[in-house]
């Protein structure tokens, strides 16, 4: 049997043929079938950017949990401070006040957080001027 | 055909609301032969191209303000045009309950009766033996060997190398010989 090779054959067509006039009619019917069709389409783009501020969105959150939860845990800290700071300068407590409230316990451990040097303790009574008050007390 | 350099001219006139008709009127007659060509060796039936064709200027007029111009106006037409075709080959296959091949076949038995075929023996086995290849290489050897497209034209519809299509068109005559001779 001879072998058939492409090459050597005549150029071979595909034997299709279209109906009479359909190129020169074509163009009409194609522009009456964009004018007529109406396109409710959700472009991809849109969708995808839906999505994107929705991942957003889930990023931000998560992002700002942290950043809450350091600020309630540091609030807390500043509530202590403002809490010296009130009791300091804002109210008539005196010193006298709060040491009726002091118990043994407390007492105990002021003395432990408290590591008076001996030039501390000296500088502070050397500056004091109520000295002669709080040796009679 | 539209030339290289007035294609930015004539996209600019498609977008224009003001130009549009007329310039997509000029679309439509230029391209719409070698489209043609190019769905019907992929679809095989006339009513399937003339459906898939308007189908694929409806796509092109839809989807023009999106085009970027990145790549050429006829390669980006070509490939709405391909991507239609197999879609609605696929689409038409699995409706059917069978393979894309098994239709194709089916569709080439139906070519003898066909008002629209007036090929001969030889050009029903040539069709025969092209369903045989993988989907890829049918697509590049209709390209290069019926719609004589260059190799730099098909590399850039098909997203794939020259080098590629040159391997892929070798393999596919091999193929075909090998059919038409043993059938």
């Amino acid at each position: 049997m001879k072998a058939f090779k492409l090459e050597n054959e005549p150029k071979i067509s595909t034997g299709f043929k279209t109906p009479d006039a359909y190129f020169e009619n074509f163009s009409t019917k194609v522009l009456e079938q964009i004018s007529k069709k109406e396109v409710k389409v959700i472009p991809i783009y849109k969708r995808k950017k839906t999505i994107a501020l929705l991942v957003a969105a889930v990023l931000m959150i998560g992002l700002l949990i942290p950043v809450i939860s350091h600020y309630n845990t540091s609030s807390k800290e500043f509530d202590e401070a403002a809490l010296e700071t009130y009791l300091a300068y804002q109210t008539n407590i005196n010193q006298y006040d709060l040491i009726k409230e002091l118990d043994t316990k407390d007492i105990e451990t002021l003395n432990k957080n408290v590591a008076l040097e001996k030039e501390t303790l000296e500088d502070i009574l050397a500056s004091n001027p109520n000295l002669e008050n709080l040796i009679s007390e | 055909m539209i030339s290289l350099t007035n294609e930015k001219e004539f996209i600019a006139q498609l977008l224009n609301p003001k130009t549009q008709n007329i310039a997509f009127q000029k679309l439509v007659s230029d391209y719409q032969r070698p489209l043609y060509s190019h769905i019907r060796n992929i679809v095989l039936n006339h009513d399937d191209a003339d459906d898939v064709l308007q189908n694929t200027f409806v796509k092109i007029f839809q989807y023009l303000k999106n085009f970027k111009g990145e790549s050429k106006l006829f390669s980006w037409m070509y490939r709405i045009a391909t991507n239609e075709a197999l879609t609605f080959l696929n689409q038409k296959a699995k409706l059917s309950g069978i393979t894309s091949e098994a239709l194709q076949n089916k569709t080439i038995d139906n070519l003898k009766a066909d008002a629209y075929f007036d090929g001969d023996d030889i050009q029903l086995k040539l069709q025969k033996a092209i369903v045989t290849l993988p989907e890829k290489q049918q697509l590049v050897f209709k390209m290069k060997y019926f719609e004589e497209l260059k190799y730099e034209e098909i590399a850039d519809i098909l997203g794939t190398s020259v080098g590629a299509l040159k391997a892929s068109y070798h393999h596919a005559v091999k193929k075909i010989e090998i059919f038409v001779t043993s059938n």
